[in-house]
């Protein structure tokens, strides 16, 4: 057989693939590549390039084009003054939004190129972007080392505090710190902590452990499945083996359908084992179908059912531009209100006669506020997260969810969880001079409000 | 031989019986039910691989064509499914065949435009369906969106077998009725290819072209049409397997990559001469990976199932059963 292989593969052929690969690699890479304007519309004079890295394609791509998706929704509302930003003119103080979109097809490696050459050769201001840790990691050492800002739209683990990345999604606060109580008080002590195989699911459940165990309750079991696994038979009958109260899921992605699924085709209702979970939202109760999920929950900021005026509104403009059919979720709101923070901080800043720039955005940006579709949040000046609402859900028999518990305001955000470094907190100095903002307190905190 | 195959795969797992120990005390009430329970239920994994390993069994297995694309052909299988019930409300079981002419049209047409041109080039087929499979993920993205889709499982198949209770009532053993019905449907597949490969003239057409083409050329064969319906073939039943999992999985461009590596290691494992050789692939993964992973876990038992199937084929590249050949 190998000899065969090498007589086939004489120079010249060996010429031949080579430019073979070569020229897929270009069409790829160009395919990737970034596409400055992105739309047909007149951008009229002197525009904001600002950078938006979504994966469009592979793995994450499913979650992601509904990120960047959200996100053009805000462009546009931004570049024509309609929506939330009616009354303030097309475009930010006169100039319109031009986006210079990259696709790193879930590629970790891509992430980091693609977003030095936003910052390098694109010259954005400014990066909307990244979904999984492992790709905010990624870029992570680009955005400090050139000294750029990237705003990152995901609920995610915490533990971390950057002078160059403003955090819109939940901190483990705003999401873990009230859902696991609310498991102990109406399900029972008992857990099943789930997750996929990567950083996000094990530093989650490694805080709600610590935030049961707080609360009196015990883990009896603790289980990761492969990014990407569809097949959960054996982690199903583990669950029957242990007998929990609650299951806690955080799997992402496909694995999502595919263990509700096999969960209820195994005989196991909701109300025998209800599920919590994060990272189920109304985009992945729609795949899998709601007859799976009826009596389960999801911990989230936001959740379509939302009712204010500007989440109405917010549904009502996704449907109109995207079709019908879609759902919003809250990873896609937080992308969205994020570019609304994004666009009132440079509005602040060339109103007040400045020029665009990292450390001109990055202090107007701090203690932006913003009526969300979620309700009122705001940028916190200290940690650059963002207060958000704190909300539970029970999904209903038409894949929308019942709002079982919520906060009355947005919730503070606290950068480090509580439950694994108890009294840390991030607080920025002002002006920013880029220190290290971790500060002990050595106390315990008590849940601020906006 | 046999033996010594088996002792080889059992050699890399002997230190999961020692883990096996410990974690019984560990978990405490990990009892002989519950395994036996997953050891039962193991059969649904097992129906999945054969499900969507048979496909392959033929065009890797019979034809040698080393296919990349076979996971992708197992996706449009399942969006065939999704289709049909989305515009015209089929049932899932209706949608099966449908699944299969599609697929099977589709890989006709692969094979008349790609595969022919490669045959006896393994390395050039490699590259070739490994790009097929990038562009039929793209073409699909294209025209479905990203976005996860919904095939709505039928309902007649919910529910599961009870077997056995304990003292207070509870059901030990649960098998779903929807696994055993992905059981039956891949054993009556296996036995209608191993029907018309060994009990028709087609199939004996099949065996004479991939034993000896220009022989068979010679004796009046058309080689052309013979390569063209087996592939048609093996793709159809990928994309059966695609309609019929696509229930109880998720529906997305990307999905067919997760059964391919699966696929491929119940081909290798089984044999790749007899057919036969992939029942006995799947059931030994199968199980392995579903007793594995219920005492240790999950990504543990891919690891080390995947490392005794390198370790077979080092020892024993035809896989388990294979007829003996003069080389």
């Amino acid at each position: 057989m190998s000899n065969e292989f090498a007589a086939q593969l004489s120079r010249r052929r060996f010429i031949q693939y080579g430019s073979l690969a070569l020229g897929a690699g270009v069409v790829a890479a160009c395919s990737g590549g970034s596409s400055p304007g992105g739309g047909s519309a007149d951008l009229g004079e002197n525009p904001i390039k600002v950078g938006v890295m979504y994966s469009t394609t592979g793995t994450i791509a499913i979650v992601e084009k509904s990120l960047q998706d959200a996100t053009f929704l805000a462009i546009e509302q931004i570049n024509t003054g309609t929506g939330p930003w009616e009354g303030r003119g097309e475009g930010i103080a006169g100039r319109k939004i031009q986006k210079v979109v990259v696709n790193p097809d879930s590629n970790w490696d891509l992430y980091n190129q693609m977003s030095k050459r936003l910052i390098d050769e694109d010259q954005v201001v400014c990066v909307l972007g990244c979904y999984t840790s492992a790709s905010r990691k990624s870029v992570l050492p680009v955005f400090e080392e050139k000294d750029s800002l990237l705003y990152y739209p995901v609920y995610y683990e915490g533990n971390e505090c950057s002078s160059n990345v403003f955090y819109t999604g939940a901190a483990p606060n705003q999401q873990i710190t009230d859902s696991i109580p609310y498991c102990y008080d109406n399900f029972g002590p008992k857990g099943f902590f789930i997750g996929s195989d990567y950083i996000y699911p094990k530093e989650s459940n490694r805080i709600a452990k610590a935030e049961l165990e707080k609360a009196g309750g015990t883990v009896v079991g603790d289980e990761y499945a492969a990014l990407g696994t569809t097949e959960f038979i054996t982690i199903i009958n583990k669950i029957k083996a242990a007998k929990p109260d609650f299951v806690l899921s955080n799997l992402v992605g496909d694995s999502i359908p595919a263990f509700y699924r096999q969960f209820k085709d195994a005989g196991i209702t909701s109300k025998d084992i209800p599920i919590m979970a994060y990272p189920t939202t109304e985009e992945e109760i729609q795949a899998m179908g709601p007859e799976y999920s009826t009596g389960h929950y999801t911990s989230f900021n936001y959740f379509q059912t939302v009712d204010t005026p500007e989440n109405k509104l917010f549904v009502e403009q996704f449907k109109e531009m995207f079709g019908g059919n879609r759902v919003t979720n809250g990873v896609m709101e937080a992308a969205y209100l994020q570019t609304f923070f994004m666009a009132q901080a440079m509005e602040q800043v060339l109103k007040e006669g400045g020029e665009l720039n990292t450390a001109t955005i990055r202090e107007a940006t701090r203690g932006q506020e913003f009526n969300a579709p979620q309700g009122k949040v705001k940028i916190d000046p200290e940690n650059y997260h963002t207060y958000l609402h704190s909300r539970i859900g029970r999904w209903k028999e038409d894949g929308q969810a019942d709002i079982v518990f919520s906060t009355d305001s947005a919730v503070k955000p606290i950068a480090w969880s509580q439950a694994l470094y108890k009294g840390r907190v991030c607080v920025h100095p002002s002006p920013d001079d880029r220190s290290d903002p971790t500060k002990e307190t050595g106390k315990d905190l008590t849940p601020v409000f906006l | 031989m046999l033996d010594a195959a088996l002792s080889s795969i059992a050699f890399p797992l002997l230190p999961i019986f020692f883990l096996a120990q410990e974690g019984t005390e560990a978990i405490g009430g990990f009892s002989m039910a519950s395994l036996l329970n997953q050891t039962l239920n193991g059969i649904g994994i097992v129906g999945i691989l054969l499900l969507t390993g048979l496909g392959l069994a033929i065009t890797f297995g019979v034809m040698r064509i080393i296919n990349l694309a076979h996971g992708e052909f197992i996706m449009l299988g399942a969006y065939v499914t999704f289709v049909m019930q989305d515009w015209f409300g089929m049932d899932l079981l209706l949608t099966i065949p449908f699944a299969f002419i599609v697929t099977a049209i589709i890989g006709g047409i692969v094979e008349l435009t790609i595969i022919r041109r490669l045959y006896g080039r393994p390395l050039e087929t490699l590259l070739a369906t490994w790009g097929l499979s990038i562009v039929l993920q793209g073409v699909v993205k294209l025209i479905f969106t990203a976005q996860l889709k919904y095939v709505k499982s039928p309902a007649y198949l919910s529910g599961n077998v009870l077997l056995m209770s304990d003292a207070s009532g509870s059901p030990l053993i649960a098998i779903s009725y929807y696994r055993l019905f992905i059981v039956a449907i891949a054993l009556a597949l296996l036995a209608l290819t191993i029907y018309l490969f060994y009990s028709t003239a087609w199939g004996r057409e099949i065996r004479a072209v991939t034993q000896n083409r220009d022989m068979a050329k010679c004796l009046g064969v058309n080689t052309k049409l013979v390569d063209m319906g087996t592939f048609a073939y093996g793709c159809g039943l990928a994309g059966v397997a695609g309609a019929v999992i696509s229930a109880l999985k998720t529906v997305a461009p990307p999905m067919g990559q997760d059964y391919l590596v699966d696929a491929w290691m119940v081909v290798v494992t089984g044999g790749v001469d007899k057919l036969i050789g992939i029942l006995a692939g799947s059931l030994l993964i199968g199980e392995a990976n579903a007793i594995i992973a219920f005492i240790l876990n999950d990504p543990t038992a891919r690891v080390i199932v995947l490392a005794a199937v390198i370790v077979l084929i080092r020892y024993k590249p035809e896989g388990l059963f294979t007829v003996q050949k003069r080389s």
